[in-house]
Formats: structure tokens, C-alpha cells, sequence
């Protein structure tokens, strides 16, 4: 299990500097500077081009790259051009938020997921399945951020149930978990759904059946957990889903978080700022990849013997 | 005695549950009257993200920065001056010398003094910022006693008094500035104004506290002591839809910023009071004179006369603000130009240009010359308002024959296009600012491309732009130098005005009062300072 895991460890050193290299290309093909957004009106073209060799903007890129690299492989994430502030505690301030809102909405749409897709898998083919998937399937095609402004209409406005936007107490966390959760529910209960037909139609199950354990005590504790692999995978996935759907779900309610930095970021073209948001979600996508594979093998002793 | 006789007697349990409940009951009323003397401001969109209060080096500053640090000067919303730290100024004949008198018994948050020293020190800490050309013309600063400089000119400066009343020029404390170099602005922010900086999380929120020694508030301003709102929370809210409905739900009490769109759903709002007033902002055309078919300026004066700012002004902005005829805000005197400058929608005008031009109207309608038709590009940026004004816009050229394709841009990204001074045509853009060197900054030869999206480069404008930037010694003559600027730019057709939004703010009658009139050109300190907490 060991071997297993630092294999995978290794694994993502050359994913990590493929990624490292689409961030930063992305960020600076992009039209636009961060020097346009440092300049006051009347700037005259030598002062800029003076600001673009201070921030060594006037190199090419690859050797930008590499002096961005290079830091970062010393844990340095560099100084916002705009913010004026060390990446690192930027990110620092803002991560922890998005890592709430995150964790709250992926265990949210987890557990309404699983429930939801166990007891169409149950009720197979029943009304009751074909109208539980479609309301789901239906509500995951909402957009989030209008599915975020409803919530604030329906619970905040007209109800006063919770706080329109901030971060102030728990209050102001539940309606963007809950919009951000919704729209993942629809995945999880699919995936689960699949998953415990695939297992029903295994012969322990007809064994089981044939020993006379209920049908509830089958589904329950012997296919749902069976099903539960796929289930782990997509939720390693997940991850950086939930993180991204964060952005956006960030911007709506006024929340401070990675999503709301890097908004802010992108639009002055902070550089570093943007390199080093867009890093943590990679990195928390490869993390989440890599605990699937390791809860995955954890769970299933074939996997692990398939690999070694 | 009596004390220790109480202190030393067992309660009952009767006495220990009345106890209690007085105890709670004064803490809440205590919390009550605490969380009474507090008010939650909100900033939206373009204010979002400022990084610093670092008045010296910031490009961008939010509106809390007013409320942190004063300045010598006030402009009021007449574009007038009026003393703040500085008492009273004067001039010599030649421009070459400006003398000021301080305010005494001033000082900052630090407890340091304010003095001619702090601006012998201050004025050039500028060097070598993005904000350098405010104090440029400034060669050096003599201090004449402990409350009077004298600032020793290169050249006359007549625009130094708007300079030194911009949101740049707040005095920071000197101390506190040297001690934390670049994190100043950031980790503290030390001035002389009616708040303190208790907390600043840049993209969150920056939390206010009354300075209580505060008693030199600026002559526009009725209250002369220390603010009556005790703490103020100025949150940054990106998205206007929710900033709207914090307000509405009473999570915020006040908005700086209101989209006019919003408009007609806060006036129906019992409890919240929208004011207005006097706009810095003007939405335009610019037209690239360097692309066909703009090269003809008959077809640049049709694209300029084809929009009609009325229609605009009435459909999407409900009568609110004025429509736009020339490329300043009109509460400034360059904008005053001769009626034959001004451009006025005006669609058989424009029909008739371009018929002189050879742009006669094809089967569809729109207009052909040589067997090309009048297909323009339209840029704007991504705004839902920026948007919806180019729709019309776009209607309004078809209307006279002219075909319109629209793209749309991030602010980054168009004006790096921009650069590329090949591609644009069109565009649909905004600028504010409450100076008319605005239009130097716009049309100079020198800047074509951006800011110079017209890509004008004209002898006649160029002369005069010199004229209107360095040779006016006194504030009339530049006003009269930069209004025959002005009105050179307009007869040329560089661009087409389309509409000046009024500045909106909105704010809970439930929660606050403030004065019916608001001084100066923003909803800034002089105003916070006569406002109160209603409840």
C-alpha cells in the first residue's frame, strides 16, 4: 500500500509542472496587463515600459516561467503586482473560506446524492425512480449563479430565513452550500443509482436473496457499500468541481474566498495573484484524484494487486 | 462598608434570577446602544478590490479613503474650492508661487502633529509615483513658519488647486509612513480625518472607528466635531443585484454606488432614500479616424449624429442623469462650448453626410458604396448596462444605414485591442473624471491607440493641446484654452457624447439620516460627517 501511494505521489510531480505551464501560458496570452491597471491617467508610454521592466514583464516568456518556476518550487509564490501583498497570505486569507464553503457543499450533496440515488436504485423503474432522477437531472441544469440569486429572493428576502450575502456567522454559509450542493446532487445520485443495479445483478446478491436476508438488509449494507467505489472516484473529482462551482457561487454572495480573489485578480490581470489561485484549484483537483485512488485501493484489495 | 455587607450576604435564589435578569437586560441594552452608533456602507463593482489606502502610490482608491485622510483642499459639487487643511491660499500674478495657510491644533491618528513640515515632507514622496504629475510643477516646498509653505513653482500650474483637491492628495501621517514603507496603506492606515482604520481586508471589508479628536472638518461640512456615527463597516460587495438586496433586507444601510437601472426599484422602497448628484462620468463613442471608412469625416460626423442620446437617456435610463453633448461633464466651464459644437442626434443630418460621402441606401437598407456595404465593428465591454447601450446604439446606425456588428470585451482585453490600433472601429466606453485634461488624455497624438482610441492625430489638435496643457498661467485662461480644445475635438467627429449618468447613492431612512444636501463631487467625509443614526 505504501509503494502504492508513492507511486502515485511521483505520479504527479510531472502532472504538476504540466499544469504549472497551462496556468501560466493561460494567464498571459490573455490580452491585457497588469501595468494598465497601475497607471494613473496621464501616464506617458515610457513610464509604463519602464513599470513593465520592473516587474520583468519585458522578458520573454519562457524566461518569466522559469523565474516564476523556480521561486515556486521554493515554496514562493511571489508578490501581488496590484494587491501589493505576498500571494501566499492572500491565499492564506482566502482559502480557509473557500475550503469551508467546499467541504460543506461536497458532504451536502453527497449524502442527499447517495440517499436520493439508493432509493431510486431500489425502487428500480418505479414512477417514484423515473420522477426522483428527473426533478434532479432537471435541477442540476440550473445555472448557479441564478440559482444562488432565487435562493437569496426566496430565503433571505422574502422569508429573512438567512443573511443575503457575507461571512459574518453559519447563517451566511448555508444558502451558498445549499446552491453549490444542488447542483451536484444530480451526479452523485446517478452514479449511485448505476452502481447498485450493476451490483444487483451480482451473484452474491442472488445468494443473499436466496438465504432469505430482506431485501432492505441487501440494498442496505450489501450493495450500497458495494456500489460506494464508483461513488469514492467521482468524489475525488469532485473536488475540484466544488471548488470551481465556488467562484462564481463566491462573486454571488459577497463571500470572501478563492473564487472571490480570483475574480478580482483576473480582471486587473494580477498575474501572480491569478498563477497562484488557479494553482491551489489544480492542485486541490490532483489531492482529490489522488485520495480516490488511495480510499479506492484502500477498499478494494484488486485494485491495489491490479497495480503492484 | 454598605458594599462589602452586600457583596459578603448569600444570594437567594429569587434575588440570583432578578439579578440576572436586570444584568442581561442592561448588557443587552448596552449591546443595543452600541450596535446602534453602527452603520454598514457598502461599495459595489468598480470600487471592489481596491488594494491599498495608500494615498500617494494608489491608482485606485475606494470611497472610505475620504473618511481616513483629509486634504488641504475641498471641490464641491459647483466644482468650487474650499479650504480643509489648508485655511486660505493665494498666488502670485505670474504663477510662479503659491502660498498656503494651515489649519492649527490638527493632527493624526498617531497623535503627530500637522505642520508645514508634514508637507515639506509630503509633496515629494510623489516622485516617482503614478500620481507624480499632480504636484509636477511643484519645484520645492519652503516652509514659511510653523503654519504657512509656500510652494515655488517650475511652471504656473492653474490646475494645481483641482490637483491638490483629488482623492490622492489625503496627507498620511509622516510617521507612520516612513516606519512601514511599502506596507503602509495596507497593514495601517494613519490620517487626520473624522475615521480610523480599525481593519482593512482588501476584496472584504474595512472596518471604521470614529476619531474623537476630530474637529477640523472642512467648511462644507455643518457638524465641526468628531463624526456622530460612531463605527462604520464598509463592505465591498461586487455583485449589484446583491448589494441592492443587502439593502433592501436591511443587511447594509448605505450604497455608494446605485446603477440607474435599479432606479425604479428602490424608489418603490418605503424605507430606503436615493439621492443624487451631480455625475463624473460621460458614456461615448470614440471613433477610430484612422479606419475606413471613418477616414471621411462626413462619415464620421454621420456616426456621431446618428445616435440619439435623448432616446437613450429616456429608454434605458428612465430621464435620470442628462444626455451627453460634448465629451466633458457639463458642470464643467470647458463644457460650456459654442451651441454650433455640440452634437445633437440628428438622423437626416446624418442620412445627408452620408449620401455626400457615396454611401447611398441598398435593397436591405443598409448603405453601399462601390459595392461594399457600411459594415462597422461595435466594441464594447461585458456589463449588462454597456451592453444593453450598444444594443441601442447599434439600432440607432442601422437606422441611417449603417450596419453594426457587435463584440463584446473584458475591460483588459479591449483595450489591449485597442493597442493594436488596426482593428477597432466603434466602441461604446466610458470615462470619469472631473477635470477637462481629460481630453489630452483621450486624443493626444502621442496616446493613440489607448487611451487615444479615436487614433486622432491632428496638427491643429495637437496645438492646441500643448496651448491648453502648458501655456494657460491663470484658471481662466486654461478654461478658455481647453474649451477651444474641446471644441476642435468635437468638429472633428473623433467620437459621438451619448449620455452623463448622475452619481446615486441609496440608504436606509430606518437606520440613518443624512443631511438633503450633499457637498462636494462624491458622497464623501463632509457629508458622513452631518450624517446620523436614526434608531
Amino acid at each position: 500500500m505504501i509503494s502504492y501511494f508513492a507511486r502515485r505521489l511521483l505520479l504527479l510531480i510531472p502532472v504538476f509542472l504540466g499544469l504549472s505551464v497551462v496556468i501560466f501560458m493561460i494567464i498571459h496570452l490573455v490580452p491585457g496587463d497588469p501595468i494598465d491597471h497601475i497607471l494613473q491617467i496621464g501616464s506617458s508610454p515610457e513610464r509604463k515600459a519602464a513599470l513593465m521592466a520592473k516587474y520583468g514583464f519585458d522578458q520573454p516568456l519562457l524566461v518569466q516561467y522559469g523565474i516564476w518556476l523556480g521561486k515556486l518550487v521554493q515554496g514562493d509564490l511571489g508578490d501581488a503586482i496590484i494587491l501589493k501583498q505576498p500571494v501566499s497570505t492572500l491565499i492564506a486569507q482566502n482559502l480557509p473560506y473557500s475550503l469551508a464553503l467546499g467541504s460543506a457543499a461536497l458532504v451536502f450533496s453527497t449524502v442527499i446524492g447517495v440517499t436520493i440515488g439508493a432509493l431510486a436504485a431500489m425502487a428500480k423503474d418505479s414512477f417514484f425512480d423515473r420522477a426522483l432522477m428527473g426533478i434532479i437531472l432537471a435541477g442540476s441544469t440550473v445555472p448557479s449563479f441564478w440559482l444562488g440569486l432565487m435562493m437569496i429572493l426566496i430565503f433571505a428576502v422574502e422569508l429573512g430565513w438567512f443573511p443575503v450575502s457575507g461571512a459574518k456567522n453559519w447563517q451566511a454559509m448555508v444558502l451558498p452550500v445549499l446552491t453549490i450542493g444542488l447542483g451536484g446532487i444530480a451526479l452523485v445520485a446517478r452514479v449511485t443509482r448505476v452502481a447498485m443495479l450493476d451490483a444487483a445483478r451480482q451473484d452474491f446478491v442472488l445468494m443473499l436473496h436466496a438465504k432469505g436476508v430482506s431485501r432492505r438488509e441487501i440494498y442496505l449494507r450489501h450493495i450500497l457499500r458495494h456500489a460506494m467505489l464508483p461513488v469514492v472516484t467521482l468524489l475525488g473529482l469532485k473536488i475540484g468541481w466544488i471548488l470551481g462551482g465556488a467562484v462564481t457561487i463566491e462573486f454571488v454572495f459577497a463571500r470572501p474566498g478563492l473564487g472571490s480573489l480570483l475574480i478580482t485578480s483576473l480582471n486587473q490581470r494580477d498575474y501572480p495573484v491569478v498563477q497562484g489561485c488557479l494553482l491551489m484549484l489544480g492542485i486541490a483537483v490532483m489531492l482529490g484524484t489522488l485520495l480516490a485512488d488511495i480510499v479506492q485501493a484502500a477498499m478494494d484489495p484488486r485494485i491495489r494487486d491490479r497495480v503492484s | 462598608m454598605t458594599t462589602s455587607m452586600t457583596f459578603s450576604r448569600p444570594l437567594s435564589l429569587r434575588r440570583l434570577a432578578v439579578s440576572s435578569i436586570l444584568g442581561a437586560g442592561v448588557a443587552f441594552g448596552a449591546l443595543t446602544v452600541a450596535l446602534a452608533q453602527e452603520a454598514t456602507f457598502a461599495v459595489t463593482a468598480r470600487e471592489v478590490g481596491t488594494p491599498t489606502y495608500n494615498p500617494i502610490t494608489a491608482t485606485k482608491l475606494n470611497s472610505a479613503n475620504s473618511l481616513i485622510y483629509d486634504r488641504l483642499i475641498q471641490q464641491d459639487a459647483d466644482q468650487s474650492f474650499h479650504p480643509h487643511l489648508a485655511t486660505s491660499w493665494e498666488t502670485t500674478p505670474d504663477g510662479m508661487q503659491w502660498t498656503f495657510k494651515l489649519k492649527a491644533g490638527v493632527k493624526f491618528h498617531d497623535g503627530e502633529p500637522f505642520n508645514a513640515k508634514v508637507i515639506e515632507w509630503w509633496v515629494p514622496k510623489f516622485k516617482g509615483t503614478e500620481n507624480a504629475d499632480t504636484v509636477a510643477a511643484i519645484e520645492r516646498v519652503e516652509v514659511v513658519d510653523d503654519l504657512t509653505v509656500k510652494f515655488h513653482m517650475k511652471n504656473p500650474d492653474p490646475n494645481l488647486l483641482f490637483n491638490l483637491s483629488t482623492s490622492f492628495m489625503g496627507i498620511p501621517s509622516p510617521k507612520a509612513y516612513d516606519a512601514l514603507g511599502d506596507k503602509f496603506g495596507v497593514t495601517a492606515s494613519v490620517g487626520t480625518g473624522p475615521y480610523k482604520v480599525e481593519s482593512f481586508t482588501v476584496g472584504q471589508q474595512t472596518v471604521l472607528v470614529r476619531n474623537d479628536d476630530y474637529k477640523w472638518p472642512s467648511d462644507l461640512s455643518v457638524n465641526k466635531g468628531p463624526a456622530k456615527i460612531k463605527k462604520i463597516t464598509v463592505r465591498e460587495i461586487a455583485d449589484d443585484s446583491t448589494a441592492f438586496l443587502e439593502l433592501k433586507t436591511g443587511g447594509v444601510d448605505l450604497l455608494y454606488t446605485v446603477p440607474a437601472d435599479f432606479l425604479p426599484r428602490l424608489k418603490s422602497e418605503k424605507t430606503v432614500k436615493v439621492m443624487q448628484i451631480p455625475g463624473t462620468e460621460i458614456v461615448y463613442m470614440p471613433i477610430n479616424t484612422q479606419a475606413e471608412p471613418f477616414t471621411d469625416i462626413k462619415v464620421r460626423a454621420a456616426a456621431a449624429y446618428a445616435v440619439n442620446q435623448k432616446d437613450i437617456w429616456q429608454t434605458l435610463y428612465g430621464g435620470v442623469g442628462v444626455p451627453a453633448n460634448g465629451f466633458l461633464i457639463s458642470g464643467l466651464a470647458e463644457a460650456k462650448v459654442d451651441p454650433k459644437f455640440a452634437i445633437s442626434y440628428d438622423a437626416e443630418r446624418s442620412k445627408k453626410l452620408l449620401d455626400e460621402a457615396g454611401w447611398k441606401p441598398g435593397a436591405d437598407g443598409i448603405r453601399e458604396k462601390d459595392g461594399k456595404k457600411l459594415q462597422v465593428k461595435l466594441w464594447t465591454t461585458n456589463g449588462t448596462e454597456f451592453k444593453r447601450i450598444t444594443e441601442v446604439v447599434q439600432a440607432q446606425l442601422k437606422a441611417v444605414g449603417m450596419a453594426a456588428d457587435i463584440t463584446v470585451f473584458d475591460a483588459s482585453t479591449i483595450n489591449a485591442q485597442y493597442k493594436k490600433k488596426t482593428d477597432h472601429q466603434l466602441a461604446v466606453r466610458s470615462y470619469s473624471w472631473t477635470n477637462a485634461d481629460i481630453i489630452d488624455w483621450f486624443f493626444a497624438a502621442k496616446r493613440a491607440g489607448y487611451p487615444n482610441v479615436s487614433l486622432l492625430n491632428d496638427p491643429k489638435a495637437e496645438e492646441l493641446n500643448v496651448i491648453a496643457m502648458t501655456k494657460s498661467r491663470t484658471w481662466d485662461e486654461r478654461v478658455v484654452n481647453f474649451r477651444k480644445y474641446h471644441e476642435y475635438i468635437l468638429s472633428q467627429y473623433a467620437f459621438a457624447p451619448i449620455y452623463e449618468p448622475v452619481n446615486i447613492f441609496a440608504y436606509s431612512t430606518k437606520k440613518l439620516k443624512l443631511p438633503e444636501t450633499v457637498r462636494g463631487v462624491r458622497l464623501t467625509s463632509q457629508t458622513i460627517l452631518d450624517s446620523e443614526i436614526t434608531n
